[in-house]
């Protein structure tokens, strides 16, 4: 190619690829305005009292960590409108939260109970657990005879 | 007051027609060239506008993300592969269908290499977040997700074409063995499309991206069923090309003329080749790339081919009225392909043929063409007699050099013009400023070529058939 | 603990029965464990009766006998009648997702009838003294109680990799029961479905009783992504969809129930959108760090 060409090549190549960097990026942002308006102090509920020192819940009276919760930009999804509420301990980012706008209002922001996308590696337990039981589309005896469930029963194995 | 400039009207040059043909060109090559290369940007903007670059915040999903993408450029390369084997006129016409092929072979084992990779990293990166091992990995996508055991399949389909085009390889298969794993390509094509299509999220229903690749692959497809198989079926269905006559030039040398219906619209050049395939036994099954020795005169076509080891020994015994089929026409190598109003024509031995096919189609006025022929003795300047003719009807220069090559010193001149101190530059007296033609035997057009761009002949300017392909 | 399997329904049962021995009372003597054997074979009882009524593999049954229309469906047996309305009153509830008739017209309680199996056989095992129990009926699994030291720690099928598991969740006498539901088809061909990687291909649902488990399961995998929203929104149930393209959906009552690794946290990415967990309010973490 003649030098103008890849030089025209070049930077339509570049601008296309930083338009879909900052596609990508939009996604999903972690700016939280840490504006006083909109914090809400969580761990609202305190457990049940104990008298025994056992409880692993430090009340929120007491020495406690402080907790804030704040809500960020809203963000489109692949699966709606996206509000991402940032929970910080302490000062550090301990969780990050996405509040799914329900579909009849845009203004209001309503905490869903919906089933929503989450990471295989989220619900990858650790390798320790120890499994009694196994469900799953039902299985024919013949189908069962080849399952994790029988290997589990005929060791007589209840986790 | 409003100054004119007197001087620029009297001296305005009018750009020559094969100069602006020639940049035409040009800016045509540049961008299907171009695009190519942008098409490989937009599939990664594509990914990182779906959240891509995640894969590349951490450790962990670097392999995957690595994978990924090189599965999409690896496909996208694959796509380029086709297209330029497709017999595209527009590809032809802007650098030529020898050039194209030669890129498509170039091409072939960095998408190997990058679908390879692509198989690995995933393997790797899926086995690192769900614990296991790449083979157990390969072996739990094949028996359980959908899609994912055609895509293997598709993947060994490349490796054995790859393996076969290996020259090594090539020269102990049949050709037909060689050319029918060289087709099953689109079958991996076809068979790799779904999984890319159904894992994963970039492809998903509904985005961007999925149309945009479904229409790459589509109109990829599309693209080589009409160019590569419809068009030459509906020409040969529609010239019924047939043999006329064999006979013979020389020792070892044969000319075949062929007739057929409405050859007259058949949009050939004189300098331009065809594969041709003839229906004779032996001959059936490869098409064999042939120069016309010609120029089409609307009645008839004709090739001059020297007998080598690759089964054109055989035409000799081809019997008139014995059906060919052709693909084509294709090829730079003709006289629309100048630049220039100079243009010197150089054949070696069976080069001349194509020599004097464009020949006849040059319209240039006399004093502005040379014609130089080289053989290593008289017998070996096929068509000459023809060549003689043509250049005294339409007042070009000819040279003829004869004789072998000295023993000591590279050049493509023979030892006599050689020791007497001749050049390129004496033999073509308006070089640089020429269009040069060469065709004859690649190390020998190495030579001229080399000549002639230290003579100052630009790159642009310097036209070789290229017979190896 | 002891491991009890029999065959019925045309599936495999497995049955736990642990002898319930308080943890208060180290010295206390020791709980006899209840006799298995009447228990079992009254559970079998239930089982076997249940499928000759309702099975529609023996023509002689019942539901044939209805299905093939010799037997009028106002003319059966109450406990019939009692399960098809059952069924419709289900059928109201999933808004039509989860229904007893077959689009060939032939009534099907199937589908409800091995969970209702399984809760009776519950019921048996709690009058027969047995507290810590957990029924396996072909994948619905009903729990009762909680195993001395431990938990009802129940894998989850992977839907794409039969030999492997999702994940695993802890049912408890707040969640005992767990009912997965599968798409038979694969439909991947991208001609044809272009949904295909968006629909569910497998759906389990956790709940108080089973039937309610088992039921909206099915309704789920019927429904699709309205009945889920549908279910989410109005039943007290922890659910795992698996798309066919092999995503994860989960509200967030199943996340609560996931096994947690050691440090007992999900893990923090800030890329992924993680919901919020309404249900059960999060612990406070002990000891904030920043995420890897």
């Amino acid at each position: 190619m003649r030098r103008s060409s890849t030089a025209i090549v070049g930077v339509g190549s570049a601008a296309v690829l930083v338009a879909g960097w900052l596609a990508g990026s939009a996604r999903f942002t972690t700016d939280v305005p840490v504006a006083p308006a909109t914090q809400l102090p969580i761990a609202e509920t305190t457990p049940p009292p104990t008298d025994a020192g056992t409880s692993p819940l430090p009340t929120p009276t007491e020495e406690a960590p402080v907790v804030v919760a704040c809500n960020g930009q809203i963000v489109e999804t692949r699966y709606g409108s996206v509000q991402v509420q940032v929970v910080l301990t302490d000062g550090a980012i301990t969780d990050a939260i996405a509040l799914t706008l329900t579909d009849s209002s845009e203004t209001s922001v309503e905490v869903s109970a919906r089933a929503a996308p989450i990471l295989r590696e989220e619900v990858l337990a650790a390798q320790s657990a120890v499994v009694g039981n196994v469900t799953g589309a039902t299985y024919t005896t013949q189908a069962y005879l080849s399952s994790v469930q029988s290997a589990l029963d005929a060791a007589g194995f209840t986790g | 007051m409003i100054r004119t400039n007197h001087v620029g009207v009297d001296s305005v040059a009018h750009v020559a027609e094969p100069a602006r043909r020639f940049l035409w060109r040009q800016r045509r090559a540049d961008t299907l060239e171009g695009l190519s290369w942008f098409s490989f940007a937009v599939v990664l903007a594509l990914f990182l506008a779906d959240g891509g670059w995640t894969y590349f915040t951490n450790i962990r999903d670097l392999p995957t993300g690595t994978g990924i993408v090189a599965g999409l450029i690896g496909s996208n390369l694959l796509l380029v592969l086709l297209l330029l084997a497709a017999r595209l006129p527009v590809v032809d016409r802007a650098i030529g269908y020898d050039l194209a092929l030669a890129a498509h072979r170039r091409l072939g084992k960095p998408v190997l290499y990058l679908i390879l990779a692509h198989l690995m990293l995933l393997l790797i990166g899926y086995g690192l977040a769900l614990g296991r091992d790449p083979v157990a990995q390969a072996i739990t996508m094949i028996t359980t997700m959908p899609d994912l055991p055609q895509a293997f399949i598709a993947l060994t389909i490349l490796v054995l074409v790859v393996l076969t085009s290996l020259v090594i390889v090539r020269h102990k298969l049949p050709y037909l063995g060689w050319y029918g794993v060289h087709l099953l390509t689109y079958a991996a094509v076809l068979l790799a499309l779904p999984h890319q299509f159904g894992q994963g999220e970039l492809f998903a229903v509904g985005t961007w991206a999925r149309w945009y690749w479904l229409t790459l692959y589509v109109g990829t497809l599309a693209a080589v069923l009409v160019y590569r198989f419809l068009i030459p079926l509906a020409r040969n269905l529609r010239h019924q090309l047939r043999v006329a006559e064999v006979r013979a030039e020389a020792p070892g040398v044969v000319s075949v003329v062929m007739t057929g219906h409405h050859l007259d619209r058949l949009a050939a050049h004189g300098g331009q080749f065809f594969g041709w395939r003839f229906w004779s036994p032996g001959l059936h099954l490869e098409a064999h790339p042939y120069s016309l020795s010609e120029a089409p005169n609307g009645q008839s076509l004709r090739i001059t081919v020297r007998q080598l080891g690759d089964g054109s020994h055989r035409l000799l015994s081809v019997r008139p009225g014995a059906r060919v089929f052709f693909e084509g026409p294709y090829g730079l190598f003709t006289a629309a392909a100048r630049t220039t109003g100079h243009t010197v024509l150089i054949g070696a031995g069976i080069g001349i043929t194509p020599i004097r096919a464009l020949l006849e189609d040059i319209d240039t006025p006399s004093g502005g063409l040379t014609v130089i022929l080289r053989g290593d003795d008289e017998e070996h300047l096929y068509l000459r007699r023809e060549v003689e003719d043509i250049c005294g009807r339409i007042g070009a220069r000819l040279e003829v050099l004869v004789g072998l090559p000295p023993h000591q010193g590279r050049t493509w001149l023979p030892s006599a013009e050689f020791a007497a101190g001749q050049t390129i530059s004496t033999l073509a007296p308006d070089i640089p400023d020429v269009d040069l033609f060469i065709c004859g035997p690649k190390p020998w057009a190495e030579l001229v070529m080399r000549d002639a761009r230290a003579a100052g002949v630009p790159r642009h300017r310097i036209h070789a058939e290229r017979f190896d392909w | 603990m002891s491991v009890h399997t029999f065959e019925s329904m045309g599936t495999v049962i497995s049955i736990r029965l642990a002898p319930d021995v308080g943890t208060d009372a180290p010295d206390a003597a020791r709980a006899i464990a209840p006799a298995h054997a009447l228990a079992l074979a009254e559970i079998r009882r239930v089982f076997d009766d249940l499928d000759r009524r309702f099975s529609l593999y023996d023509p002689a049954s019942e539901l044939s006998l209805i299905a093939d229309g010799s037997l009028p469906l106002s003319d059966s047996s109450p406990e019939m009648r009692g399960a098809y309305a059952d069924a419709l009153g289900w059928r109201e509830r999933t808004n039509g997702a989860f229904t007893p008739h077959r689009p060939d017209g032939v009534l099907d309680l199937s589908g409800l009838i091995k969970s209702v199996a399984i809760e009776r056989a519950g019921r048996v095992l709690e009058r027969h003294g047995h507290r810590v129990f957990s029924i396996n009926a072909g994948g619905d699994i009903l729990t009762g109680g909680v195993p001395s030291g431990s938990a009802w720690i129940t894998g989850i099928t992977d839907a794409a990799d039969r030999t492997g598991l999702l994940t695993q969740v802890t049912l408890s006498p707040e969640w005992p029961a767990v009912a997965t539901s599968g798409s038979a088809e694969r439909g991947n061909h991208i001609w044809l479905r272009p949904d295909t990687d968006r629909s569910f291909r497998q759906a389990t649902v956790i709940a108080e009783s089973i039937v309610t488990a088992d039921v909206l399961a099915t309704a789920i995998i019927a429904g699709g992504q309205t009945t889920l929203d549908h279910v989410t929104d109005r039943f007290p149930v922890a659910v795992l969809v698996q798309l066919a393209g092999g995503a994860l959906l989960a509200n967030p009552a199943f996340r609560a129930l996931i096994v947690r690794g050691p440090d007992g946290r999900q893990r923090l990415d800030l890329t992924t959108e993680p919901s919020h967990d309404d249900a059960a309010p999060s612990p406070v973490p002990e000891s904030p760090e920043r995420p890897a």
